[in-house]
């Protein structure tokens, strides 16, 4: 780590660290669609699961309190920022102990400190506010880098049009983190986006467009690392592109009859966890005593979380008037 | 820069020089606050509302591209991370430009992330007027009292203009501005130093026990110009402007109805789901006991507004229409 917090470079401490947290949001979030089909959490989270290296390794190569705008997928952002497992599973379960208490559910986990800001309910809405946070940091002299994740649906909100281009005029320390995934819900990219890559169309806002493998967290830390370092330098925002798989539905009652089951064998074959943890064990960053040790701690916490959320009550109804207002 | 006229009242400023003396005032004491829209910056606002504060504030006051979900959104942002963002929307109307940002965000982010951060942003809006045709002519503010988590001023004359944009910079809420084409130009006597008018605090404009009318802004003007005329008939009717219609100071209306058993609400907006539908309606509730007449709602018909300056005559409650209802009501 450099003197500011943030990692000098990717090195196997790093993607230890990176593969404990994918881990943590992977058997989190599996405990949570169980909790969904028990009833007993309310299903609106939309599943991580693929998507969950990616995420992590790109905000590994930030600071631990840059602003976050986050995307809806999955719980690895908050996790990754150090949130507690049942601080967030309260906010999912809509009780006491979470950050919103019951007033935004799964989309509005919130720690400014932390620099986990929200998530834009109608997707396009995180690219301008980011837009403006970027400008109050640089502002405000803080040096802080804005990051905002966003899928390949999400591209084509006209926000994003806006967003990207003052953000080129005015060169604002703002990295716009595209996790593509293939699909807006059940729509191909393909069928919705007239490019191939959206990292291209970084062309049309005066910025650098990258795209980058997003099983490979090497290959994300590094692309994220640069775009910090052009921020913090002065130099403008940076589109970077991650080519990611999503290996469940949309959310968890999508059937995904829209996909084939060969493509859905072929995604799963994909999934970068497994691949990451092979690569651990293979340069002996980790021996399969250790990942069985992780998954058995990962187990414990979770169940942790689980019995805290179940031991806080339903948000009371008499709060619901509460917090509209500053004044 | 701002151009000050001396007359028999004191010091008088036009309510564009007004909001700008405010806007002015706040920037040198405060150095998070900062202001940005479309022509803001050496072109000083299409109303020119801000002429002159680039040149004292640099970079302070900066230009936007055409892009409202931005200038909107922006705000937001800034607001959560420690700034007092004061955006312009050349016209009311751009409210549905920046829907997203206006009714999604600077209105549910806060109570969405219960607290977690408060939006202190101002969106300042030219509204109203005559000739500007359908998509810059409107007078939005229905639509964002409707909306819980906003703050909606009406400022009807400069000292207000002046107190009500101090009072929203320093809000640590969103508040939506509200200045009226046909109001900037117009003078009056507006206190020199710091001023700040409260909200939720509506203004006796006028006293009398005939009727109670309720209007703001264009529409007050010209219900002051109305009851001047009843007057000569011996007609005294009481003038309440709400000045801020979020917070709605609900009380100083009813307190009225009930000294005057009639009310008239007199709007610059289609009659239907209007402000005073609204003001209608908690009269009902609260003061229907001392309502001995009909209430009457003056407002447009519900068509856009249109772009010929005497189409839109045809349209918007005029002094002859106050002065008719306001006798109908004292003849019943």
């Amino acid at each position: 780590m450099d003197d500011e917090g943030v990692p000098g470079g990717m090195e196997d401490g790093v993607r230890l660290r990176v593969f404990r947290i994918a881990l943590t949001a992977r058997r989190f979030e599996e405990r949570i669609t169980l909790l969904a089909k028990d009833g007993e959490v309310p299903s609106g989270l939309h599943l991580g699961a693929g998507q969950e290296v990616c995420q992590v390794a790109a905000l590994a190569a930030l600071r631990d309190d840059d602003p976050m705008l986050y995307g809806h997928r999955g719980t690895a952002y908050w996790i990754a920022r150090g949130i507690p497992l049942d601080v967030i599973l309260c906010d999912i379960a809509c009780r006491d102990g979470g950050t919103n208490r019951g007033k935004g559910g799964v989309m509005h986990v919130v720690d400014p400190a932390r620099g986990v800001l929200g998530e834009s309910g109608t997707l396009g809405g995180n690219f301008v506010i980011g837009a403006g946070v970027a400008y109050a940091e640089r502002y405000r002299g803080t040096n802080a880098v804005t990051i905002v994740f966003f899928g390949d649906g999400t591209s084509n909100r006209g926000q994003f049009h806006e967003a990207a281009n003052f953000a080129g005029v005015q060169k604002l320390p703002l990295i716009l983190f595209c996790e593509n995934n293939g699909y807006g819900l059940s729509v191909p990219v393909e069928a919705s986006t007239a490019v191939v890559d959206i990292a291209d169309r970084a062309a049309g806002y005066g910025m650098p467009g990258v795209v980058v493998d997003g099983s490979d967290p090497d290959a994300v830390f590094e692309a994220t690392a640069e775009a910090a370092r052009r921020a913090r330098f002065g130099e403008g925002p940076t589109l970077i592109e991650a080519k990611v798989n999503r290996i469940g539905g949309h959310w968890l009652a999508d059937q995904q009859r829209y996909r084939s089951d060969e493509e859905r064998e072929r995604v799963r074959a994909l999934d970068p966890l497994p691949q990451l943890q092979a690569q651990l064990v293979e340069r002996g960053v980790l021996t399969d005593t250790d990942v069985a040790a992780m998954e058995a701690e990962v187990t414990v916490a979770v169940e942790e979380a689980v019995a805290v959320m179940r031991s806080r009550d339903l948000v009371a109804p008499s709060t619901v008037l509460e917090g509209l207002y500053a004044s | 820069m701002t151009e000050t006229l001396v007359g028999d009242e004191g010091r008088r400023l036009r309510y564009s020089h007004a909001i700008r003396e405010a806007l002015a005032q706040e920037m040198r004491r405060d150095d998070s606050v900062v202001t940005f829209g479309e022509d803001v910056g050496v072109y000083g606002g299409i109303w020119a509302v801000l002429r002159g504060l680039h040149e004292e504030f640099g970079d302070r006051v900066f230009d936007t591209p055409i892009s409202e979900n931005l200038i909107v959104g922006m705000a937001v942002g800034m607001a959560m991370r420690g700034l007092r963002p004061v955006a312009e929307l050349q016209y009311a109307d751009f409210v549905f430009c920046a829907g997203d940002e206006v009714f999604l965000k600077a209105a549910t982010w806060r109570y969405a992330h219960d607290g977690a951060f408060a939006l202190p942003m101002v969106v300042r809006m030219a509204s109203g007027g005559s000739g500007y045709g359908p998509e810059h002519s409107q007078c939005t503010e229905a639509y964002l009292m409707h909306t819980p988590g906003l703050r909606v001023a009406v400022p009807s004359t400069p000292a207000d203009a002046k107190g009500l944009m101090t009072t929203a910079i320093r809000s640590d809420d969103p508040v939506f501005f509200f200045e009226h084409k046909n109001l900037y130009t117009v003078s009056g006597p507006v206190p020199e130093g710091e001023h700040l008018t409260p909200f939720g605090v509506a203004a006796v404009r006028r006293e009398g026990d005939a009727v109670t009318v309720v209007a703001w802004q264009d529409m007050l003007r010209r219900t002051l110009e109305a009851a001047e005329r009843l007057a000569a008939d011996g007609i005294e009717i009481e003038v309440v402007d709400p000045v801020t219609l979020s917070p709605l100071d609900t009380d100083t209306i009813v307190t009225s109805v009930r000294k005057t058993g009639a009310c008239v609400i007199v709007e610059e907006a289609p009659r239907t789901l209007g402000v005073g539908a609204e003001l209608g309606a908690v009269l009902m509730e609260q003061a229907f006991d001392s309502l001995d007449r009909p209430l009457v709602r003056l407002a447009m018909p519900d068509v856009p507004v249109p772009a010929a300056p005497h189409l839109v005559d045809a349209l918007v409650p005029t002094v002859d229409d106050i002065v008719a209802a306001v006798t109908k009501l004292v003849t019943w």
